[in-house]
């Protein structure tokens, strides 16, 4: 169980986060969802470990984390441009943490991976040959080889296109459950977090809005920010989709959805 | 933590910082308390001295002169060759030969053309018992022409890698938009190249102006600055106040040039797009450029002619029979031999200590969390050391280590040229790396590498092809180099540029030709075995 308690963070004077405290367990995908500059990411590398805290404390399993080095926490991140090393191939990407750690996943355990992620054909191939989505699914596999115990996600469906978004949606899940596998993600289309996570946290200048799992945020939204700019965000997305298909029944609560 | 993970970087940066203290900061207040100092106490009496002294305005009347219209001359040719490459049909090989004679000058020694324009040029020149030409080259017209030759290559370059980022559809459009040929290309070439040419022409006035050979091999009776601070520092009665007074003078207009560089650099135009454009058939156009840029080329290639000839023949000008003897006098002369070998080691040790400098520096400004403070002192020593010329830098290094365990090794000779040449690697290094993803080194980590591993894992691989350049760079400029070594090479640690100066007194211009030609082509050699290196580095990383 990751445990963060009364963070504290600012840069140059300017509070970035302030009094952040939630409780995320184990096997459990959390999406932390806001708009640009509300501190969401600063929050992640606080989490991985980039950036220090000003105050509070972070606490994996009882320990407390808040001092430990980023290399020895033990969790792991898929940047949003991935991070892909241009001069080595996609398997030596992959791999790559092999080298150091050589026995932290065995040859099958890798080998289910490339299948998991649909990577087999891709292997010898060089990263800038690799669409987006690829890439993306290479750098995943690359942290997974690490075991990490929580896997953290920055934005890791904003450079993609549609179908392939929901196909990476999908292997993202199925990480998840297969392993067992604490997730963060950041994301700021609230879609996206809504469709992706167990549960999600809005966060709005530097605090928490609301932390809830989905059904809660759509239903019982905590306040003016999640009603103005998440839930009503969705609804003219959702309107826009009903228009296209020609059924304007549903504009107001939409029960009866009805795509045909 | 974060403080653990700098520790390297703050390693590289204080044996970077302590190289520059001692062999740029140290030398250079050596220098002004040479220039200012007498029997104890602040004086500038020396600068009087100076100024006053018999034909010094006049020197630096005529390096101002002569370094001016060299610079105008060099823009407006280098202007022409690079436009006939980008702007008309010309057959594809003419442009490569045209990129290829450009930049050949930069393969010699300046020292080298002075004596190759008087072989040119003078009563016996081959020039003058080919064609008849007898122009009296010793003094401007010499001056002009080996500065123009000497600074081709720079402005060419400036020139040419601007015209490439040039969107040649605006042409299309003046056009369209009803304009006529001048305003087309007022509005499309000249404007945005405008900031460039002006740059070509500065950096070419900072090369002439504090360049030593060509003064040294064909100026004759007309004095210049870099002449008058040889004699004063080398010469028969040295005088090394007046040197050091000599030298910050030199400084200024260096300065200057740099503070306008700076400033000019606001205007150049980056274009989002390079859309290549076809070029209308104009056979006409085409004619013209390439008579033009055929004659320019012819001029540069008629000046090198004579170093290909002279060496070869038993005694020019009275007896021309094919030889080679000269080749194997100076291949069996013990002292040239060392003095060979001698270039290729101090060169080699320049490109291999340069790289390790220039990307050290490189990777604390461009891939490390350390201090904007910290960084950006190296930004500026960078800055200044592009307006030190090398015969300043010479000189301060010979008040400095004079009497020093350190005079007259090979140590400080490869010293000087790193700190001299650091500018333009430090900044191609830099280029590079700051284009590279910004979260390599927090994913390697997270892999367990540690920095250092990231660093040869990683990183390296991705900015070879940027290092065999500079390689290149540093061992090329170290092959070719005189006005700072000239100062500081002993008996012992001779280099192929120094000796020529030394034979030059002797009048044995065979062997100075011989050891020109080796120059030559170990650089050729150098400069397409890296490029061939860099090329296939780049497309095996792709």
């Amino acid at each position: 169980m990751l445990k963060l308690e009364n963070i504290k963070k600012s840069y140059d004077g300017t509070t970035v986060l302030d009094g952040i405290n939630l409780d995320i367990q184990d096997g459990e995908i959390v999406s932390i969802l806001g708009p640009s500059g509300c501190g969401k990411t600063t929050l992640l590398n606080l989490i991985l470990g980039i950036t220090e805290a000003d105050s509070g404390k972070i606490i994996y399993n009882g320990e407390d984390m808040t001092n430990i080095p980023m290399e020895k926490r033990g969790f792991n991140i898929v940047f949003q441009d991935y991070a892909l090393f241009p001069n080595l191939n996609v398997y030596k990407n992959i791999t790559y943490g092999l080298k150091n750690k050589p026995d932290i996943s065995t040859k099958e355990e890798v080998e289910d991976l490339i299948d998991l992620l649909g990577l087999r054909e891709h292997l010898t191939k060089k990263i800038e040959q690799l669409s987006g989505g690829q890439k993306q699914r290479v750098a995943l596999a690359r942290t997974m080889v690490m075991k990490p115990k929580i896997l953290l996600l920055d934005e890791p469906l904003s450079a993609l296109d549609g179908v392939i978004k929901e196909s990476i949606k999908d292997r993202i899940k199925t990480i998840a459950k297969e392993y067992h596998l604490t997730t963060i993600i950041v994301t700021h289309d609230p879609e996206e977090a809504l469709t992706l996570s167990d549960r999600v946290m809005i966060v709005n200048e530097g605090k928490i809005a609301q932390f809830g799992n989905p059904d809660e945020i759509i239903h019982k939204p905590s306040g003016e920010f999640v009603e103005k700019f998440i839930l009503n965000q969705l609804r003219i997305k959702r309107n826009n989709i009903f228009t296209l298909f020609g059924d304007k029944k549903n504009t107001t609560e939409g029960k009866e959805v009805r795509v045909s | 933590m974060a403080k653990r993970k700098n520790v390297e970087i703050k390693i590289i940066y204080g044996v970077i910082f302590l190289i520059f203290l001692a062999f740029l900061i140290v030398p250079f207040l050596r220098l002004l308390n040479q220039a200012f100092f007498g029997e104890g106490s602040f004086t500038i009496q020396y600068f009087k001295d100076v100024i006053q002294g018999v034909g010094f305005l006049d020197a630096l009347k005529n390096s101002l002169m002569v370094s001016i219209w060299s610079a105008l001359i060099t823009t407006i040719l280098a202007f022409l060759l690079a436009y006939t490459i980008y702007y008309t049909n010309v057959p594809g090989p003419w442009k490569k030969i045209i990129h290829g004679v450009a930049s050949l000058p930069m393969l010699l020694p300046t020292i080298t053309y002075g004596f190759a324009i008087i072989y040119s040029f003078g009563k016996q020149g081959l020039l003058t018992r080919l064609f008849g030409i007898d122009v009296y080259m010793y003094g401007f017209p010499g001056l002009t022409l080996g500065y123009v030759i000497y600074t081709i290559p720079t402005a060419f370059m400036l020139i040419y890698n601007t015209m490439g980022y040039m969107d040649k559809k605006f042409s299309v459009v003046s056009k369209l938009m009803g304009d006529h040929a001048a305003a087309s290309f007022h509005i499309a070439v000249l404007r945005p190249l405008l900031g460039t040419l002006a740059t070509a022409f500065i950096q070419s006035f900072f090369l002439s102006f504090t360049d030593f050979g060509i003064p040294d091999s064909v100026g004759g009776k007309v004095d210049t600055i870099a002449g008058i601070l040889y004699e004063e520092m080398l010469g028969s009665i040295p005088d090394f106040n007046r040197g050091a007074v000599i030298a910050l003078v030199m400084l200024l207009p260096s300065i200057i040039s740099i503070v306008v560089l700076k400033w000019l650099e606001r205007y150049n135009i980056r274009y989002n797009k390079i859309s290549a454009v076809e070029l209308e058939k104009n056979y006409v156009r085409d004619g013209i450029f390439m008579v033009i840029s055929g004659c320019i080329m012819l001029g540069i290639l008629s000046i090198f002619a004579v170093i290909f000839v002279v060496p070869f023949v038993e005694e020019w000008p009275y007896r021309l029979g094919f030889t080679l003897d000269h080749f194997t006098s100076v291949l069996q002369d013990p002292n040239l031999l060392s003095v060979f070998t001698n270039s290729l080691f101090v060169a080699f040790c320049v490109a291999v200590v340069g790289v390790l400098m220039s990307y050290g520096a490189a990777l604390i400004t461009a891939r490390s969390t350390l201090n904007e403070k910290l960084k950006s002192v190296i930004e500026a020593i960078a800055l200044v050391i592009n307006t030190i010329p090398g015969m300043v830098l010479g000189i301060a290094f010979l008040l400095t280590f004079s009497g020093t365990s350190l005079q007259g090794t090979f140590l400080i000779l490869i010293v000087c040229d790193v700190v001299h040449y650091f500018s333009t690697p430090y900044l191609m290094v830099k280029n590079s790396l700051s284009k590279m993803n910004a979260s390599w080194e927090t994913t390697a980590m997270l892999m367990g590498d540690s920095w250092i591993k990231t660093i040869i894992r990683v990183v390296t691989p991705n900015a070879f092809s940027t290092l065999l350049e500079v390689f290149s760079y540093y061992f090329v400029n170290a092959m070719v180099t005189i006005s700072a070594v000239i100062f500081i090479a002993g008996a012992y640690t001779m280099v192929i540029t120094t000796k020529i100066k030394e034979l030059q007194y002797y009048n044995r211009f065979n062997e100075v030709f011989v050891l020109s030609l080796f120059i030559l082509v170990v650089n050729i050699i150098a400069k397409y075995l890296f490029q061939w290196l860099a090329k296939r580095t780049s497309r095996d990383s792709k």
